[in-house]
């Protein structure tokens, strides 16, 4: 069951042609822990992945070089809409985990018994979601961080204990030296954990492999083509395979496919504004993000940090650069903070012949307009409460914020399509439950479909409210639970 | 902490007004819930007003002036000993035109701020509202202690500079605590609050949507309540409280609740609501904003802007902090409200 010590980690894809008994595509937080466990179950498993493999430490963590490397489309996409929303996807092997704030959060109980009830989602018990959720938790070692939190993250834990707001740590997924720092930790994405603990048990890993549609007759699916590393054409035959590839390209995938009804057209994302404020003293920590939240107006509205390299500050700054620009002279002060709401808008992820990317569009409703508005609002006062000099909105024409009286005037020029509203949280395009609107079954079963499952951000009934790797994981994994039993192999 | 010691005597602007002469009911005759020894000076417009608090309390001493007219300040205060505190409740909400606003909400409490600072008197009590807030994003949402300002139109701006005025006055050292009531409600209420009887036992109460916007209301004697705990609770200067009653109503059952009181006060109610839908409040808030800023002010637009909107808030910090407890929630608030528009003869 175990591949020999010397199986090479990845390989680029080659050959014209590949079989296994399950394909898997790509190889991020669904896509990896799905390979782990079907592997060591005794499946014969391939995994394909359309980026690269990046060695962890050879690219700087949240710089503008690892969005070239490990994001699609050099770091941000556009879904259409009053405002567009820009988004972000890792494109490497790991998936975002490799790229992402490596925060987690456990799915909350509440929301596990509002997908249950409202998409009729078969065997969701909280009890044994929280047993996965242990496993994960140890598997990838999420953790409080080690000594005293980083200056930006207390920056949030000190705004809102001024103003009597809930906060917290967010654990993450990191390893840390003896004696090391808050921002010292080695993440524990997949190319650390999942991902070699699939090779360990057999599974093959084929990077630079782009998978453009699944050959489907009846109820089944049999080959995918695919491109190779050198863009000549593959194909790979499979008995069963899962899709995981991302809120935007498995719904993509399965539609170039043939399959459309319901799929990518439940895109759920959380929405999020940014500000940067700037400080007395200096905080900004280039190459890390805060841990620290603030769930005070959660599910609706929470707040964070972003990460703040050089960079991103002068993106923050970008809305209003002539009133604005003056900060970016002074950066090692100023660290930029977002605030992301529940949104009740929705989007599209749809196919187009002839193009390599699907056309996404989100649209946010009016309330959705009044939370972002809201939470960037109750963010500024939290800057304010924390002891910031000036907060900076990422708006058109915001205003420079000194003092409360101020929020008023920002509270009066805001508007979400004035903003550059971004997210980096997309779910939902194939949500999973035995409700007539889902697009596949309850545990990832595409409708219609006898060997096709989703078993990524894709099924998450809607957007959860929190981060959402840790439910991503937990859902696949107890979906590859499922199948195993299921579908166990003889002999 | 033990509460201060009561003030050697107290102020009250406004006294005239609904929130007013409660006051003076409460602080200056033996069947209020606060009644005090001392002096208890009451700021009056003219002789009229003078009446009507003098039929409220006996004891009640009042002066004639206006917060827009620092003069008349000067002698509210003069001769009043250092342990004096003023509550500040004078304001308009519905003027005649929306420059009335600022030179009473904003400049009034500017004025007294200033005033009482001068005079060294112990604490400014300051009425505040709602209203610098605006209203909750969505109908989940509450306003806690700290929220950012967001005023809505003119009243709301100007509490808000009222608010900052006496923010002012606490970084130049006076001992100042603001009070911010939502909707209030009970017994001397204004004649368009009896509107509000007669459009519900109508079946008339305009409702939009679904009638799932929450409104936190306060019963009168509650808000008293509030601004007492506000005043004799030892703490830093500066701190601001919603005074409200213990939870937020649905518009669904404000209405159920006011007819089922009007119902056991034996009059006749029609069951419903005018039901309106969401567009019609957006509307009537745009109108309300246009005719606002020509400088003109249309009461029933101004409400029903604001009634498709949730304002509620969270009164927690209240609680702990000053030991506040709403002792009457809607329906029995109400049933006290239906009898005093009976006995004072009001039709509903």
């Amino acid at each position: 069951m175990t591949g020999p010590a010397s199986t090479p980690i990845h390989t680029p894809a080659t050959e014209a042609r590949y079989d296994a008994e399950i394909l898997i595509i790509g190889s991020g937080a669904g896509g990896a822990t799905t390979a782990a466990l079907l592997a060591e179950a005794g499946f014969d498993v391939l995994v394909v992945e359309e980026g690269d493999w990046v060695e962890q430490g050879s690219v700087v963590s949240f710089s503008l070089e690892q969005m070239d490397r490990q994001y699609r489309s050099g770091g941000v996409t556009v879904a259409l809409g009053l405002p567009s929303i820009a988004y972000t996807e890792g494109r490497c092997a790991g998936g975002g985990t490799e790229v992402n704030s490596g925060l987690y959060r456990r799915p909350p109980a509440e929301l596990l018994e509002r997908w249950r009830s409202q998409y009729h989602i078969r065997d969701l018990d909280p009890d044994e979601m929280y047993v996965i959720a242990d496993e994960i938790e140890s598997a990838i070692n999420v953790t409080t961080v080690p000594g005293a939190v980083s200056a930006p993250s207390a920056v949030l834990r000190r705004g809102a204990d001024a103003l009597a707001w809930q906060n917290s740590e967010s654990p993450r997924w990191m390893t840390y030296p003896p004696g090391g720092s808050a921002s010292s930790g080695q993440r524990q994405s997949m190319t650390r954990t999942y991902l070699p603990r699939a090779q360990r048990a057999g599974a093959r890993l084929l990077t630079q492999c782009r998978v453009r549609k699944l050959s489907i007759s009846g109820t089944s699916a049999s080959d995918a083509d695919v491109v190779l590393a050198d863009g000549s054409p593959g194909r790979i035959h499979f008995r069963h395979v899962f899709v995981c590839g991302g809120a935007i390209h498995t719904p993509a995938l399965l539609q170039r496919s043939g399959l459309r009804e319901r799929i990518g057209d439940t895109l759920a994302v959380h929405p999020t504004v940014k500000l940067a404020a700037r400080f007395a003293e200096p905080i900004n920590i280039p190459d890390d993000v805060p841990v620290h939240q603030v769930k005070e107006f959660a599910p609706e509205i929470s707040f964070g940090g972003s990460a703040s390299h050089p960079g991103l500050v002068a993106l923050a700054l970008a809305d209003n650069w002539g009133e604005f620009s003056h900060a970016l002279h002074e950066w090692e002060r100023v660290c930029v903070y977002y605030a992301a709401i529940t949104s009740e808008g929705k989007g599209r992820v749809k196919a187009i012949p002839g193009l390599r990317d699907p056309l996404v569009t989100y649209n946010l409703t009016a309330r959705d307009k009044q939370l972002l508005r809201s939470g960037l609002s109750r963010l500024t006062l939290l800057m304010l409460a924390a002891g910031a000099d000036e907060v900076y909105p990422s708006y058109h024409n915001a205003p420079v914020v000194r003092s409360s009286a101020d929020i008023a005037s920002l509270q009066r020029s805001f508007a979400a399509t004035k903003a550059t509203v971004m997210t980096v949280h997309l779910c939902s395009t194939v949500p999973i439950g035995e409700h007539p609107r889902c697009a596949a079954g309850s545990f990832g079963q595409v409708r219609g479909m006898r060997n096709v499952w989703v078993n990524d951000a894709s099924m998450l009934p809607d957007a959860p409210g929190v981060n959402p790797q840790g439910s991503v994981m937990a859902f696949a994994i107890r979906n590859a639970q499922r199948f195993i039993e299921t579908e166990r192999p003889h002999g | 902490m033990d509460d201060l010691a009561l003030p050697a005597a107290t102020v009250i602007t406004g006294s005239a007004g609904w929130l007013g002469r409660a006051l003076v009911h409460h602080l200056a005759t033996d069947a209020g819930d606060h009644a005090r020894d001392g002096e208890v000076r009451a700021l009056v417009l003219n002789q009229t007003e003078a009446d009507a608090v003098h039929a409220v309390s006996a004891r009640a001493r009042a002066i004639i002036g206006s917060v827009t007219d620092p003069d008349s300040l000067e002698r509210l205060l003069v001769g009043l000993p250092p342990d004096t505190d003023v509550i500040h409740t004078a304001g308009v909400i519905h003027p005649a035109k929306v420059s009335d606003f600022f030179a009473v909400n904003a400049g009034g409490a500017a004025n007294v701020a200033a005033a009482v600072q001068r005079a060294g008197l112990r604490r400014m009590v300051h009425v505040s509202s709602n209203s610098p807030f605006g209203t909750n994003a969505s109908d989940e949402d509450t306003f806690r202690a700290h929220e950012p300002y967001n005023p809505y139109l003119g009243y709301g701006e100007s509490k808000m500079q009222g608010e900052l005025a006496v923010l002012d006055q606490v970084q130049a050292g006076l001992d100042a605590v603001i009070v911010r009531p939502p909707w209030f409600y009970g017994p001397l209420q204004p004649p368009r609050q009896t509107t509000f009887f007669r459009l519900v036992r109508g079946g008339r109460f305009p409702k939009f949507g679904a009638g799932m916007q929450r409104r936190s209301m306060v019963y009168v004697d509650n808000l008293v309540q509030g601004i007492v705990r506000a005043e004799l609770t030892p703490g830093p200067s500066g701190r601001a409280y919603w005074i409200a009653d213990e939870r937020a109503y649905t518009v669904n059952e404000i209405i159920e609740t006011v007819g089922r009181a009007l119902t056991d006060e034996g009059y006749e109610v029609k069951p419903g609501a005018m039901a309106l839908p969401v567009i019609a409040g957006r509307v009537a808030e745009r109108a309300d904003r246009i005719i606002q800023s020509t400088g003109r002010y249309q009461q029933q637009l101004h409400v029903m802007g604001e009634m498709a909107h949730s304002i509620a808030c969270d009164i927690g910090a209240a609680q702990t902090e000053l030991g506040y407890r709403p002792a009457v929630a809607l329906y029995e608030g109400m049933r006290r409200s239906i009898q005093w528009c009976r006995r004072e003869g009001l039709e509903l």
